[in-house]
């Protein structure tokens, strides 16, 4: 059982934008989802936790590995699969793994050999192993990170945006070997794609303008709304009016026409239908708003 | 739209490196070829501007041969992107039309293939602006620049050139899709092309000739053959002529085939070939188990896979590929053409392989150092693949230690390549005695340690400064402008010159030579430096996110802190005490003058001393020379007692002596003081006690030590080394005011007031030469004809030689004693020798022949003794008798190359004459030629030489080169020597162009070797013909009777001009003014050669001529004089020109001049000078022509 524990983390860029405003979440094994906007502060989290950037000021543990003080040590123990990841252009799939392999401290050339197997076979790239990564389709090179960041036996796996480019056969795929990773360590999944949290994470947090907006279980989230979220279908030229006079957290089209929901803490009236709230609208609501987690 | 695809292909080439770094390269070689003269693409001939737009042309024209290579990644490119890139099914799919693609696509191509020529623009017009500011080319060999010369060649060679060479490889890429096919192309378009030139040249059709040269090189020299010097400073390549035909016939060649390419391509997949179904197994569906695996880090194996990822990389990418491929294009060119005297090549040696490996691709390695540290360190980042593997457990140092190493691999990969290489050309020469271990010595010693430095080095600049393209400015200004820098400031020391270490040449004789010691240690000193560098760049590796310099200062001092302050004091005091050691020996206990510092002692040296130029000295008639020779440790130890004698007619109160000042003699004259010494300028003033009378003789001893201790700045000393020392009468310090070291450089002596110097007196033209004679060129008047004999010393595994006969050998102790005695007093001119030697020996009426040689360099010593016997046996017969009882043949290292004789004794250098490769016994036989050349001195030089004017060198020079054609006329035909000749004839075409003052007349050459070697000979041989070789040789001989061994006055030319007129027959009297007092240059030309067949069944061969006689004075204007001379002409039995059919002397009047023949069979060739021994304007075919059938 292993918990990471982020407390008060700050960082400010030299432009100004405070891109972490005082963090603090508690995260156990298994897999926790972060969502949030673009921009919201997910990657520099991801990054600071994987020990590629500094904080201003707060700390992050491990179970006792100091990450901002001892980064050496967190990284024996590290899967890191970046936001942007890409490959050397002449490289074999087999070739970039086996090294891989080896910086990750997997010295017995046959270990590392079966390893590499398994792996490549597990994100289903066994028969093109041989092949330069210079041909690879933008998802063929996500699953080689995926590879990548399962080597070892981390205890810290940080997967930033991964199923972004994947097709849905692929993203279950994926999804799969992450559930069976899952159970034995800590699997941190930065995503802005609603559903991926709604499938995989037994816990999650949302994140907006460098702060946590919301911690806990999506259960949990969906319950506090419950009634809060209305809906109506409307004509496009009533757009306008709706936002000015009522808290729009949505407008999604379905045949042509404009379906809005609202936030409210009583009836709005006028149309609208009580309806149960999802994982979406949660993140609407808490990124969209300017509500604080004690609100909700 | 056409638009669109031409500036796409543009701007995505100018965002990669590629166009910078190829345009760089031709433009560091254009520059080096203007500023100096170690580069040669072509270059410039008589009094022809080193920028000259013909040079500038030649150039364009070679270079744009190799720019077919810059093409091929081009044109590769632009048909190859789509489908790299798998975008080719998505553009392929849109309106775009077929025209615009593909017409975009070429041209931007072609646009992009001509930059890299352009660099030549930019190389000439820095060199011209920077060689006088250098000081390595004087302003007055540069001349104006004309836009013109720019503008056409970029419009009639490089682009037409890169046209024609881009459409096929355009075609080639479209078609087979495939880079190496396009690669395979190209090389096979530059091998296809230089294979017909050759042909080509055989082609007595010049306008056919002209009009099939593809790339126009031929075509253009054919239009500039007869430039006079002002037209090549002048002329560019024009619009008119055959060579603009040319250019227009290959253009539409090229149009039609990009037409033809175009009409067969398609935006369709043509699935023409479908590949073989290779049968895949049917996916059993594999399954593996997740193995358990150990973590246990091993820095040892991380540096391992980051290097073979790094090496990968690099080694895969397109610009190493080519990079490679134009190094080994140069590689081999100089492999098959590096010829050396004569048109022969010496035994493909090991070292001279590897000289020849590392003089052509030495360049390359330095790019790619340079370029690739620069890769490797943005590699992960540029990949996006940083973060993954930064968030890895591994160390930094380690992982910019694996790139250091990689560089390192990939250059001895390359070198390893290069060194097969090598070892094939020498199995495919039959050459067997290959040294393996040598090539391999060569990297450890001489390579290594300078590529593992700069590796640190450029990588350590990309980290630090943390921008790929200012680390790429950054390295080259360290490796480019140091030096120059350094050497502004006058700093020569290679503690501070990046990288410097003492040169290292390897030797059969002597090893790795004198440097070697002081090169380990530099190169200690430059690793630990490097380590230091290495370190500090960990510290600086940025792992997190980058940030200024500021902060990666902070994140280095805590990453310092961090266990890393030990190991970087271990290495910074490691090199502070190497540091040390060597600032102690190249500054402390060797010291050395810098350029700077030389000039200096020069001007002041002169300045101050000059004014006893002209005093009275007493001249050396005898001499006993005592030299211990200690090869193991380098030390020699010299004595010579002199007996010198007032042979003026005023009293000499005073010795003046001029020494190294490095190496304070003791001098001892009886009843004499020393009564002033300046010890930084060397020289000294010993005033007798009571003056020497006319007549009067003295005695003198000298005593000198050359002591070496440690190691230098630089190489040090070649002559003493422990195998082969090598001094000669230098080595001991000569009497009075030396004037060979004062500045020489005109711009030099301006610099600081000196007077102009004249190169040498001006011959005297009166009835008897008295004073003006009485001293020779050779010994400047200290001596005229010696008594000489040596007692030499060396270690007992060594042989010690000096000239005259061995008296005695004898061991004392465990060194070897020589007493050699010369047979006849001769000029103060000696040579002192020790090395291991083999001998070989041949005792010859009398005379003992001998050769003294490397064990390892056995080829051709039989030779040597059958050369020393036929030239014996001629001079003997034709000159005179021989005083010495020896003549020898001795071998020293090849730090110099040259053979020199002195009495008796001829010492040749390693790489000349011992490893020629004579086994084609049909061509010509250099060590013929050097040996007697060298004989030939024994007589020229040593038993008569010339007096000290103009004119002196023709009675030693000429006469030996002379002597030495003679000697291989017994064994050759006539038009055999015309082969020998053209080494001559060129020698002195050549030199003409690179005289720098004044070119002269052959009876008052000033030393300058292409007048006495080349045209003296040419003059002398010629003369034979016309009058006789027994004439001439009489001349020569009678001369020699007047003034041999003879007490001064010195003989002059014209002394030998008067010996030789009574020779020369009336008719051909005007040969002595226009060949030995003018410089006469003629120009034939055979316009047309026809055949008719008469009457009587024979034919009548009818030349017709266009023929001038020139002459020239010394700045190269020639003017035109009327043609009234003996010339001849002749008919060819063969169209090789080997077999005479007939050959008349006939008289030549006038400009247009027929002959008719009347022979039995019908000629191949006819010819003007067929036998080519008159000196022509241009040595060139058009002297000969086909002979053809008269058309009515």
């Amino acid at each position: 059982m292993a918990t990471l524990s982020i407390n008060n983390l700050n960082k400010t860029y030299p432009n100004g934008v405070k891109a972490l405003n005082n963090v603090s979440i508690e995260i156990e094994n298994g897999m926790f989802g972060l969502l949030g906007p673009n921009g919201a502060g997910k990657s520099s989290l991801m990054r600071t936790l994987a020990t590629l950037q500094e904080a201003d000021s707060g700390s992050a543990f491990l179970d006792d590995i100091d990450i901002l003080n001892e980064p050496a040590k967190l990284r024996e123990v590290l899967g890191y699969l970046p936001q942007e990841f890409g490959v050397y252009a002449k490289i074999t799939a087999e070739q970039l793994l086996d090294h891989m392999c080896v910086l990750k401290g997997i010295s017995n050339g046959k270990e590392r050999k079966e390893l590499v197997n398994y792996l490549l076979q597990k994100v289903n790239l066994y028969d093109k192993r041989n092949k330069s990564v210079k041909g690879f389709s933008g998802g063929m090179k996500q699953r080689v990170g995926i590879a990548q960041a399962l080597i070892g036996s981390p205890k810290l796996i940080i997967v930033d945006e991964p199923t972004a480019g994947l097709d849905p056969g692929e993203r279950n795929r994926f999804h799969n070997l992450l559930a069976d990773v899952a159970q034995d360590v800590v699997i941190l999944l930065s995503t802005h794609i609603v559903d991926d949290v709604h499938e995989l994470c037994s816990n999650f947090a949302v994140m907006s303008q460098g702060q946590i907006v919301y911690n806990g279980t999506p259960n949990d989230a969906v319950s506090q709304l419950k009634g809060k979220v209305w809906q109506k279908q409307i004509e496009r030229e009533e757009l306008n009016t709706h936002q000015e006079n009522f808290q729009v957290i949505s407008d999604k089209m379905v045949a042509g026409k404009p379906i809005i929901h609202v936030y409210s803490e009583e009836n709005p009236m006028n149309g609208f239908n009580n309806i149960t709230p999802s994982l979406e609208d949660v993140f609407f609501v808490k990124t969209k708003l300017n509500l604080t987690t004690e609100t909700v | 739209m056409f638009r669109e695809f031409l500036f796409l292909e543009l701007k995505s080439a100018f965002k990669r490196p590629m166009v910078y770094i190829f345009f760089f390269i031709v433009a560091l070689l254009s520059f080096f070829a203007i500023i100096t003269d170690s580069v040669t693409i072509g270059g410039s001939i008589g009094n022809v501007f080193k920028n000259a737009p013909i040079v500038i042309t030649q150039f364009v024209s070679a270079l744009s041969l190799f720019g077919i290579l810059f093409a091929v990644a081009f044109f590769n490119n632009a048909a190859l992107r789509d489908y790299n890139n798998n975008f080719n099914e998505i553009l392929f799919s849109t309106p775009i039309s077929k025209a615009s693609y593909y017409f975009g696509r070429f041209f931007g191509a072609l646009v992009l293939a001509t930059i890299p020529l352009l660099g030549i623009y930019l190389g000439v017009v820095l060199g011209t602006i920077m060689g006088p500011l250098l000081g390595t080319v004087s302003a007055d060999r540069l001349g104006p620049l004309f836009l013109e010369t720019f503008v056409n060649n970029y419009l009639l060679f490089i682009l037409p050139n890169m046209f024609f060479a881009g459409v096929i490889i355009f075609a080639l890429a479209v078609k087979f899709k495939n880079t190496i096919v396009s690669f395979v192309g190209a090389f096979g378009l530059i091998i296809a092309y230089l294979i017909s030139g050759t042909l080509l040249s055989e082609i007595d059709n010049e306008t056919i000739a002209a009009l099939s040269d593809t790339f126009g090189l031929g075509a253009w020299s054919v239009e500039s053959r007869y430039f006079t010097p002002a037209e090549k400073n002048t002329i560019s390549p024009g619009f008119s002529g055959i060579f603009f035909i040319n250019r227009l016939v290959w253009f539409s060649v090229g149009m039609v085939i990009l037409l033809l390419s175009y009409l067969s391509f398609s935006f369709k997949e043509k699935l023409g070939r479908v590949k073989k179904q290779t049968n895949e197994a049917i996916a059993t569906v594999v399954s593996f188990t997740k193995p358990v695996v150990q973590i246990t880090p091993s820095s040892w194996l991380n540096f391992k896979s980051f290097f073979k990822i790094s090496f990968l990389n690099i080694v895969k990418s397109m610009v190493f590929k080519v990079i490679f491929i134009f190094a080994f294009i140069l590689l081999l060119v100089e492999i098959i053409g590096g010829y050396e005297y004569f048109g022969l090549k010496s035994y493909p040696l090991t070292y001279i392989v590897v000289d020849m490996i590392t003089g052509s691709t030495g360049l390359f390695f330095v790019i790619i150092l340079i370029f690739f540290s620069g890769e490797l360190v943005w590699n992960d980042r540029q990949a996006h693949i940083n973060e993954v593997i930064n968030a890895t457990p591994h160390k930094s140092f380690i992982s910019l230690f694996a790139k250091v190493m990689t560089l390192v691999g990939v250059a001895a990969f390359l070198f390893f390549l290069f060194s097969i290489i090598g070892i094939i050309y020498q199995l495919i020469l039959g050459f067997t005695d290959i040294q393996y271990s040598l090539y391999f010595l060569e990297f450890i010693y001489d390579f290594l340690p300078n590529y593992l430095f700069f590796s640190i080095f450029f990588i350590f600049v990309q980290v630090v400064a943390n921008h790929k393209y200012q680390g790429y400015f950054i390295s080259l200004i360290f490796t480019v402008l140091l030096e120059i820098i350094l050497s502004a400031m006058d700093i020569s020391s290679n503690m501070i010159n990046l990288g410097g270490s003492p040169s290292l040449s390897y030797s059969d004789m002597n090893g790795f030579g004198p440097g070697f010691t002081g090169a380990m240690w530099f190169a200690a000193y430059w690793l630990l430096f490097g380590g230091i560098l290495l370190i500090i760049a960990g510290l600086f590796w940025v792992r997190s996110a980058g940030g200024s310099f500021k902060t990666r200062l902070k994140l280095a001092s805590v990453n310092l802190r961090n266990g890393n302050t030990i190991p970087l004091g271990i290495v910074c005091t490691l090199w502070f005490a190497t540091a040390g050691f060597v600032y102690y020996n190249t500054q402390v206990l060797n010291t050395y003058d810098t350029r700077d510092e030389r000039e200096l002692i020069s001007v002041d040296y002169e300045k101050q001393f000059k004014k006893y130029e002209n005093i009275v000295l007493p001249k050396i008639k005898e001499v006993t020379y005592t030299i211990d020779i200690f090869p193991e440790s380098r030390d020699v130890k010299a004595k010579a007692d002199l007996l010198v004698k007032n042979e003026s007619n005023q009293p000499i109160d005073s010795i003046h002596y001029n020494y190294d000042e490095e190496f304070p003699p003791i001098i001892s004259i009886p009843s004499a003081e020393k009564v002033f010494d300046d010890e930084r300028l060397g020289y000294r003033i010993y005033k007798l006690n009571q003056p020497l009378m006319p007549g009067e003789r003295t005695k003198v001893k000298i005593e000198i030590d050359y002591i070496s201790e440690g190691f230098e700045n630089n190489r040090g000393s070649t002559n003493i080394i422990k195998n082969g020392t090598f001094l000669n009468n230098n080595a001991i310090p000569s009497m009075g005011y030396n004037s060979s070291a004062e500045l020489n450089d005109k711009n030099d002596r301006k610099k600081y007031d000196l007077p102009p110097k004249s190169r040498m007196a001006k011959l005297f033209e009166g009835d008897s030469c008295t004073n003006d004679c009485m001293t020779n060129y050779l010994s400047d008047g200290r001596s005229d004809w010696v008594k000489t004999e040596t007692f030499i010393s060396t270690s007992s595994d060594q042989l010690a030689i000096a000239p005259g006969s061995l008296v005695k050998e004898w061991k004392e102790g465990d060194r070897n004693y020589y007493h050699y005695k010369v047979d006849v007093p001769s000029q103060d001119f000696c040579s002192f020798i020790s090395a291991r030697y083999e001998v070989g020996k041949r005792d010859w009426n009398g005379i003992s022949l001998e050769v003294y040689y490397d064990k390892k360099h056995d080829y051709n010593i039989e030779l040597m003794l059958d050369a020393l016997e036929s030239s014996m046996d001629y001079y003997i017969k034709n000159f005179g008798p021989y005083y010495h009882k020896q003549a020898r043949i001795i071998e020293f290292p090849k730090y110099a190359t040259f053979a020199q004789a002195f009495p008796g004794t001829m010492p040749y250098s390693e790489s000349f004459g011992y490893i020629i490769d004579l086994e084609d016994t049909t061509k010509n036989n250099v060590i013929d030629a050097v040996v007697a050349h060298e004989m030939a001195h024994q007589w020229w030089a040593h038993q008569v030489v010339g007096a000290s004017m103009q004119g002196g060198t023709m009675l030693s020079e000429a006469f030996a080169e002379y002597s030495s054609l003679m000697v291989m006329k017994q064994k050759k035909s006539p038009l055999e020597m015309k082969e020998f000749l053209k080494y001559d004839f060129n020698r002195y075409l050549r030199g003409r162009g690179g005289e720098l003052d004044k070119e002269l007349p052959l009876y008052k050459v000033e030393n300058q070797q292409y007048i006495h070697y080349g045209k003296g000979s040419v003059i002398l041989y010629a003369l034979q013909d016309y009058i006789g070789e027994d004439k001439v040789n009489l001349a020569m001989s009678n001369f020699l009777s007047e003034f041999r061994y003879k007490a001064p006055p010195y003989p002059t030319s014209l002394d030998f001009i008067r010996y030789l007129e009574p020779q020369v027959p009336d008719s051909l009297n005007y040969l002595i003014e226009d060949w030995f007092k003018s410089i006469t240059l003629y120009d034939f030309r055979l316009k047309e050669a026809t055949y008719v067949k008469n009457e009587a069944g024979k034919y009548e061969v009818t030349l017709e001529m266009e023929n001038r006689k020139l002459k020239a004075d010394t700045i190269g204007n020639e003017v035109e004089v009327p043609l009234n001379d003996w010339v001849d002409v002749g008919l060819f039995k063969d169209s090789e020109g080997k077999e005479l059919l007939a050959l008349e002397r006939i008289k030549f009047n006038g400009n247009m001049q027929s002959y008719t023949f009347t022979v039995d069979t019908i000629p191949a060739k006819a010819g003007i000078d067929p036998k080519r021994i008159l000196i022509e304007r241009v040595y060139e075919k058009d002297n000969f022509k086909t002979v053809e059938l008269v058309d009515n």
